[in-house]
């Protein structure tokens, strides 16, 4: 028996194959993992064949750009928001939801690199929007940035069920987010509208509060159900919302918010959640992002698709 | 109702088919591309020296229908060309539609475009089998007919990459090997150097790109010899070829074209450049591979362990057949062996003992030779075919073979053997 939902979302992107190709590694692809025979579930691509052609060598990796700040609003303490403008190109490559960054000060060495929800992208005139939640070493200078702020992108890790997001259709679809988790719900809502799915949208404000968000979803025509998870009758709302018949059901926000949305889940296949795995290096290569799944076995986040369950049951 | 799906709708998945179905199955092949036939789309090459025998075995073991078919789709019968005699070739343009409607006219349930990706085995007995799209699939018994060829990483690490030949894996998903997702451990076939795998032997070129003159003589005798110049004559490329009967100093010295609707070329590949140089060749162009100049298909990288019942080892209702059941080479090495397990099949279902064809028959000495060569390291880099090569000699040594129907029929007869695929079983 075969796995096949342990997918690399990079896969058939510009940048496979990558520097696992080439350490053997590779997630997908028996050969570039130094076995023997084909064994790939095929998503349309022979990653062998790309690596073979291009040299036995690895594409070129991301590059750490700089970004022109646009705008940058405080909207809480501790919270800021955002707008940075960079090539359409890469704007375009991070309107898919779980799209990601690494974002650093412009004086700061490499390891600085801190990973970074897109919240919304106008890939007409290349701009992208993010929150940062002011936490610790990595982010504690990033308020002090003026006019320039290093971007690494484009990764794309930050849903877990990605696919059943992408095919979800002309569907009956449940949101809930809490706090800064809120953040990537706009790319997500854009793209379910896009596939005419109905949603209901569930906010908790978190310390966070909703006036950042109320700005984005205005123009969607959707009506936000306000609760906190705080006090019961939040929890209430959530859990009768929850019995209800969603095709897809999105959590956004911390582990704790994913386990308490899935123990009220009959069918787990409908749950998906952000990724909020400790990205690091985002090629799987350092390891910080590791999480053993149910079977044992080690998934580094920030490139692979796993199922939800898999990894909130027995992960770190 | 007792079901047998079959995986795979080569020829042996499609003989596998008809004799489960006369055997009084419900019959279901599953499919991964939009025709039948997988590489017998590109063949052609039916009853050539012993496999003349082996047809005839398996007619008159009561599976006549296929080689009625080849035998009615023939451009040319009984001809001759190096090192084979009584040949006939089929046209590959007109086979498959003539092999589906057979198929439906027997109400046996094709699915198109269903490739299995992984099963589900409980108490060493396939449960379900997986398609790509999550849909399972139960039934009493599976035959697993998916060939040994490609995929795509494997003809490019044992072979000069995706020659882009008529298994198209880009466009419908590359083959998954059945046992080795049930935790079977298959053999891999070995070229004489050691290396695995071997290239598929002939390529096929575009009629109409040939010089007149050919076609003239392809469409009246089905064979056209063009000698190789001196300094490109090169023994080695016999040697990687798959085909071993055809690995002959002619087919080195000569370019062999034979007209099967294409013009079939007898070598696992030729470079397009040094191929234009021969007269009347000047505008040819591939017709399959479509990149036949640089390479051709891997096969052999995937056969099951089996008994000589066809029944897999170590899994309790997988039968296999064609390729995947050994280093066979040839559309009649896969029909006869696919008819033995589909009637098979029907036999397991029906729980009485299974039918192990005698060594005193091509076809049951050809099944039990491979099982046993196989084991040893020579055995892998050999092939089993009734064509020629080692086999051949051996039916010749044993006298098997032989090209009189009565003689064959008497000996079928003696066996008790005489239409038993006829018996409807269920």
């Amino acid at each position: 028996m075969s796995d096949k939902d342990h997918i690399c979302v990079d896969m058939g992107s510009e940048y496979c194959p990558c520097y696992l190709a080439e350490m053997k590694e590779c997630i997908m692809c028996n050969h570039l993992q130094g076995k023997e025979l084909c064994d790939c579930n095929w998503q349309g691509i022979c990653i062998y064949q790309e690596f073979y052609w291009n040299g036995q060598k690895r594409k070129d990796i991301r590059k750490t750009v700089e970004g022109k700040i646009i705008e940058k609003k405080v909207i809480q303490e501790n919270y800021v928001l955002f707008k940075v403008k960079v090539d359409v190109d890469l704007a375009l490559k991070l309107k898919h939801p779980g799209s990601y960054i690494f974002i650093r000060h412009i004086e700061k060495p490499y390891f600085f690199d801190t990973p970074m929800s897109i919240m919304d992208v106008d890939e007409k005139n290349g701009e992208i929007q993010f929150v940062v939640q002011i936490l610790g070493p990595k982010t504690k200078d990033i308020l002090s940035c003026e006019n320039k702020i290093f971007i690494r992108a484009p990764y794309w890790n930050g849903v877990i069920g990605l696919k059943k997001l992408k095919e979800t259709k002309e569907k009956k679809v449940l949101l809930i987010g809490k706090g800064v988790g809120l953040a990537p719900a706009i790319l997500a809502i854009k793209y379910l509208l896009k596939n005419k799915n109905h949603i209901t949208f569930v906010i908790d404000p978190g310390k966070i509060g909703v006036d950042f968000i109320n700005e984005y979803i205005k123009d969607f025509k959707i009506e936000p159900i306000e609760i906190s998870l705080r006090n019961q009758k939040g929890v209430d709302i959530l859990i009768s919302l929850l019995k209800e018949n969603y095709d897809l059901i999105y959590s956004l926000g911390s582990d704790k918010l994913h386990k308490i949305v899935k123990a009220e889940i009959e069918d787990t296949s409908k749950f998906v959640c952000t990724n909020n795995s400790s990205m690091c290096c985002g090629e799987g290569i350092c390891g910080a992002c590791t999480c053993k799944t149910k079977s044992g076995q080690l998934v580094r986040m920030c490139k692979m698709q796993v199922k939800a369950e898999e990894i909130l049951e027995e992960g770190k | 109702m007792a079901k047998v799906v079959i995986i795979g709708g080569g020829w042996a998945g499609v003989a596998a088919a008809v004799t489960a179905k006369k055997s009084g199955a419900d019959v279901m092949i599953l499919e991964r591309m939009d025709i039948l036939l997988g590489l017998g789309n590109v063949g052609g090459i039916m009853r050539n020296n012993g496999r003349y025998t082996a047809a005839e075995e398996n007619s008159l073991l009561g599976a006549k229908e296929l080689f009625e078919v080849t035998d009615q789709a023939s451009r040319h019968v009984n001809i001759e060309f190096p090192g084979h005699k009584h040949a006939n070739l089929y046209d590959v343009c007109k086979v498959e539609p003539m092999v589906r409607k057979l198929l439906q006219e027997m109400c046996i349930d094709l699915q198109f475009k269903s490739r299995v990706v992984d099963v589900e085995v409980e108490d060493q007995r396939i449960v379900s089998i997986v398609l790509q799209d999550g849909t399972k699939i139960k039934a009493d018994v599976f035959i697993e007919t998916t060939g040994s060829t490609g995929p795509m990483g494997n003809c490019l690490k044992y072979g000069n990459g995706c020659s882009m030949c008529i298994l198209r894996c880009p466009s419908f998903g590359p083959r998954v090997s059945i046992t080795s997702k049930a935790g079977i451990k298959d053999d891999i076939g070995k070229r004489k150097d050691g290396t695995y795998g071997a290239f598929s032997g002939s390529c096929k070129l575009n009629k109409d790109s040939l010089s007149e003159e050919i076609v003239k003589k392809l469409n009246e005798t089905g064979v056209v010899l063009l000698p190789v110049p001196k300094e490109e004559i090169n023994m080695k490329k016999l040697d990687m070829k798959v085909c071993q009967q055809y690995a002959l100093k002619e087919f080195a010295e000569n370019i062999v074209l034979l007209d099967t609707g294409h013009a079939k070329l007898m070598a696992p590949f030729y470079p397009l450049d040094k191929l234009r140089k021969f007269k009347g060749l000047e505008n040819a162009r591939y017709e399959d591979p479509y990149a036949g100049g640089v390479g051709n298909s891997i096969r052999y990288l995937s056969i099951a362990p089996r008994d000589n019942k066809m029944q897999v080892n170590g899994l309790k209702n997988l039968f296999c057949a064609g390729e995947k059941s050994g280093l066979f080479v040839g559309h009649t090495e896969a029909i006869v062996t696919g008819s033995l397990a589909g009637h098979n099949s029907v036999r397991f279902i029906k729980g009485i003992p299974l039918l192990e064809l005698p060594i005193n028959t091509c076809i049951g000495d050809l099944i039990s030779y491979e099982r046993e060569q196989r084991k040893t390291e020579e055995g892998l880099r050999t092939r089993y075919t009734f064509a020629g090569a080692d086999y051949f000699k051996r039916m010749k040594d044993l006298d098997l073979y032989t090209t009189d129907t009565g003689k064959i029929k008497k000996r079928i007869e003696k066996m008790n053997l005489l239409n038993i695929y006829e018996e409807k079983i269920i």
